[in-house]
Parts: structure tokens; C-alpha cells; sequence
């Protein structure tokens, strides 16, 4: 599973790296750093991953299955 | 609130619009009513219509769905923050940077985004903990108080004033004058001059922490309004009615807003005690059931915008000054969006609530007022892990003028040594 975030839609909400800590972190102004990156989920961090994409109220986040 | 046909020979202009296929309702949310009735009102319209046109004041727009509130909050270019009232069209103010539209909003934004961002708030979080245990060690031998007033407003006052660095303990003045303000903001015409008094007390007290600044030429770490006094907008110093501008809709907007959350998050831990016992065995699900809690008592009934260009929206032909009030409350249990939306479940997953708004004015303390929450819950059950709502009378909460709060919710528990 891959998992991008839309920078310009992210507006630092901090739902998705409270979520899915071990994958995702936040910066000094409260952004994900992977703003506009794509990454690769770990296979025992999926869960966490669907947790944060849903969790987003902007819709920022998209999965892609593998 | 009451759901009726407009009066005969409305003179109102937008009226005329209106599509067939949009209902018509006269609907004024500010008066208090029971607890609960507005998430009904809410409810009710969403399950008719994802839009209406509303005859009350001057008339305006409102959007009753998740997906179209959630448009309204990320289209500033069609929906301006220039107004965020619906029935006060020409405000008399203006809050910076609530009242601004990217790209100029991105400016005042970042002056104050790192104060109140997760590492910020962190730094502050064992403070927060040792005001939450002290308040709650005051009132653990009452065996009663009133949430509302004794704890929900006094303890994201005191956390606020801390990560502002200034004294917890002018919470004293802090208080009074934001339960006065609201008081009078929620349209109450006899509260006005209390209001506009409590409005000046606020700016006083931060014109004396301005002037004690502004001689500096040393930062003062951790310190808001000295780093506001060293900030710069387009290279320019930022003047005094700007900062004073920042201070006040900071407050204004910070500490009604976490009491009324926290009044409806304890009423329902006290009336729900498997939850709290859940969260007693399990704390690692308190962020969680405060998450929950933002979405399904949001106090937020309304947010309003104001139409910057001419719009077909959803079939509603708006137009350049109109008026719109996208009901965040009802966005946020929508069944469309939520299974079960109307039940608390502790352990939510895909929680995308829009309790702290969406789009560039994203709830700027929407990290501070979780850590509030959280912290709250943490340190009150610690001390008091069984409590219930004791009242003759159903309890009452404040319209949805302004943000809706439980006017009080008095609590009992088996007094402690």
C-alpha cells in the first residue's frame, strides 16, 4: 500500500499523524511532513493507515491498494 | 426554533430566486432551548433537503449536508470569510484572521500557527496537568458543582492564558468578562452594554501587556505578544490595533468554545458510565472519545460565509453578497458520512468531523482545545471516577446565535476527604 497526501488540500488538522504515529509526523506549524510526497505503508501499518485517510476532514489523504 | 411559510408579501429580494425545488423555512436558532434540540433541528433539515433558503433577518442560504458544508469551507474564493454571521451582513467588526481570504489570510495565519501547533501545545501540556488536578482537588470534598461554571470555563482559561505566557491566575478577569461577552453576543438586546464592557476590559488588559512590551528589544520566550510586537507582515511591524485585533478574537474564540465542548463531553460521561468506565480501564482511547465527542455534540450549529461570486450551488443560483449558513452540526452526523451517527462510540475509526471547520480557517486551536479536553477527562476521573447529572429540570443550552454551550449542568458525586 502506498498513501499520498494532497498538499494542497491538507490544512494541518493533525488527525492523520495522531493516528497512524509510527508512520506520519507532523511539523513545526502542525502539517504532515509527507505534504505533496507519496509513501510506503508497511504492511503492519495498514489499519492505521485507512484509520488516517478516513479521518481527514479534507480529504487530502488517498491510499493505493497494492 | 419553529419551521414555517414565510409571511405574506416577504419584501425580502433574494426570496424571489429561490429555485421550486428548495425549501423555504424561517428558522432562528439563537433563543436557549433544551439540550439536544438544535442537533434534532439539525437532523430534521438534513433529512429534507440538503438546502433551504432561510426568511430570517435579511435572508440567506443553508446547507444541511456533510459533502456541501465541507465545500463551502474549502471554496474561499466563492465562499469569503469577509462575513461569518449570516444575519449580520454588515459587521461592525472585524476579526483577524478569521475575517481574512486567502491569499492575504495566509500572512496573519502564520504569525500565530506555530503557537498553537501540536509541538507548542506539548510544551505546555504538564502545566495544563497541574491546573486540571489542582481544580479538580478543589472541588472533589464539594461532592457537587456546576460544570459549566466551576471547571469547563475556569480550566481552558487558565491553560490559555499559560501558553500565552502570561499569568493562569488572571483568569479571575478572564472569566467574567468572556461569560459577559456571550452573554450579549448571542443577540440578547438587554446584554449589550455589559457586552461591549466586558469587550473592553479584554482590550485593556491586553493594551497594558502590549505597552509593557513594546519598549523590549530582547524576545520574551514563550511569550505571544512579545513575539507579536518582533513579527513582521510585508517587512512592516505589525501596529498596535492589529495585535490587539489577534489577542481578543483569540480569546473570544478560544475559551466559550472548549467550555461549551467540555459541558457536553462530562454531561455525556456522566449519563453514560460504560463509557467512562471504558475509558477509565482503557485511557489510550480518551483522544478518541473526545474526537467523538466534537462530532456528535458539536457546538458549532451553524458557521455562515459570505458569497463572492455568482455560484450556481447544488441548484441554489447564488449570488455575489449573499449570505450562506452551512450547518456543521448536522454535517457531522450525517448518515451519508457516519454508520450509527447518532450513537457515541468511543472507538470510531474514519472520525472526519468538521467540529473545527475545514478549508484555510481550520480551527486554529483545534490541537490546544483537544489537549484541554483530553487532560480534562484524564485528571477528573482520576480523582472523580463516578459522577451523574443531578437536575428537577430538563437542562437548557444556549441558541446557536453564537456557539452552543449547556447553560449550566450540575454534577453530584460521593465528596472525597
Amino acid at each position: 500500500m502506498k498513501l499520498s497526501v494532497d498538499g494542497a488540500l491538507c490544512r494541518g488538522h493533525g488527525r492523520c499523524y495522531t493516528l497512524a504515529e509510527d508512520l506520519l509526523e507532523d511539523d513545526d506549524e502542525g502539517f504532515v511532513t509527507a505534504r505533496g510526497q507519496i509513501i510506503d505503508v508497511p504492511p503492519d501499518q495498514e489499519d492505521d493507515a485507512r484509520n488516517a485517510a478516513g479521518s481527514c476532514p479534507e480529504r487530502a489523504i488517498t491510499l493505493i491498494e497494492a | 426554533m419553529t419551521t414555517t411559510e414565510p409571511a405574506p408579501g416577504n419584501p425580502l429580494d433574494i426570496s424571489a430566486r429561490v429555485p421550486a425545488g428548495c425549501p423555504v423555512i424561517h428558522l432562528d436558532a439563537s433563543p436557549p432551548r433544551e439540550v439536544g434540540s438544535h442537533w434534532q433541528k439539525a437532523n430534521e433539515l438534513r433529512e429534507i433537503s440538503p438546502t433551504f433558503f432561510n426568511t430570517h433577518a435579511q435572508g440567506y442560504w443553508v446547507f444541511t449536508r456533510y459533502d456541501e458544508v465541507r465545500e463551502m469551507y474549502q471554496h474561499p474564493e466563492i465562499f469569503s470569510s469577509e462575513v461569518i454571521i449570516p444575519w449580520d451582513p454588515e459587521p461592525a467588526y472585524r476579526f483577524v484572521p478569521t475575517q481574512i481570504d486567502p491569499p492575504e489570510h495566509s500572512k496573519y495565519r502564520q504569525l500565530i500557527s506555530r503557537w498553537f501547533a501540536p509541538n507548542a501545545v506539548k510544551r505546555i501540556a504538564p502545566q495544563a496537568h497541574e491546573i486540571g488536578r489542582r481544580l479538580v482537588a478543589d472541588l472533589a470534598p464539594k461532592g457537587s458543582c456546576d460544570f459549566v461554571a466551576d471547571f469547563a470555563m475556569r480550566m481552558p482559561t487558565e491553560i490559555f492564558l499559560t501558553i500565552l505566557g502570561v499569568p493562569h491566575s488572571d483568569a479571575d478577569l478572564f472569566v467574567p468578562w468572556v461569560e459577559d461577552f456571550f452573554a450579549g453576543f448571542g443577540g440578547d438586546l438587554e446584554q449589550q452594554e455589559t457586552m461591549v464592557a466586558a469587550l473592553g476590559g479584554i482590550k485593556q488588559y491586553w493594551v497594558d501587556v502590549l505597552e509593557a512590551r513594546r519598549g523590549e528589544t530582547e524576545l520574551r520566550e514563550n511569550d505571544l505578544v512579545s513575539h507579536l510586537v518582533h513579527s513582521t507582515v510585508d517587512d512592516q511591524p505589525l501596529g498596535d490595533d492589529l495585535i490587539l485585533d489577534i489577542l481578543t478574537v483569540l480569546v473570544l474564540a478560544g475559551l466559550d468554545t472548549t467550555r461549551g465542548q467540555l459541558g457536553y463531553l462530562f454531561r455525556h460521561l456522566a449519563e453514560n458510565p460504560d463509557d467512562r468506565h471504558r475509558l477509565i480501564a482503557e485511557p489510550g482511547l480518551i483522544p478518541s472519545a473526545v474526537e467523538e465527542s466534537l462530532r456528535l455534540y458539536t457546538i458549532i450549529f451553524g458557521d455562515g460565509r459570505i458569497v463572492a461570486q455568482d455560484t450556481d450551488f447544488h441548484g441554489c443560483p447564488l449570488r455575489k453578497g449573499d449570505m450562506v449558513y452551512g450547518l456543521v452540526s448536522g454535517a457531522n452526523r450525517d448518515p451519508r458520512m457516519y454508520e450509527n451517527p447518532d450513537d457515541f462510540i468511543v472507538d470510531r475509526v474514519a472520525n472526519n468531523h468538521l467540529g473545527f471547520a475545514g478549508g484555510p480557517h481550520r480551527c486554529l486551536g483545534a490541537h490546544l482545545a483537544r489537549m484541554v479536553m483530553q487532560v480534562a477527562v484524564e485528571e477528573w476521573l482520576a480523582v472523580i471516577p463516578d459522577f451523574e447529572v443531578v437536575t428537577q429540570t430538563p437542562l437548557m443550552e444556549r441558541g446557536g446565535g453564537a456557539m452552543l454551550t449547556l447553560c449550566t449542568l450540575p454534577l453530584s458525586w460521593e465528596a472525597t476527604a
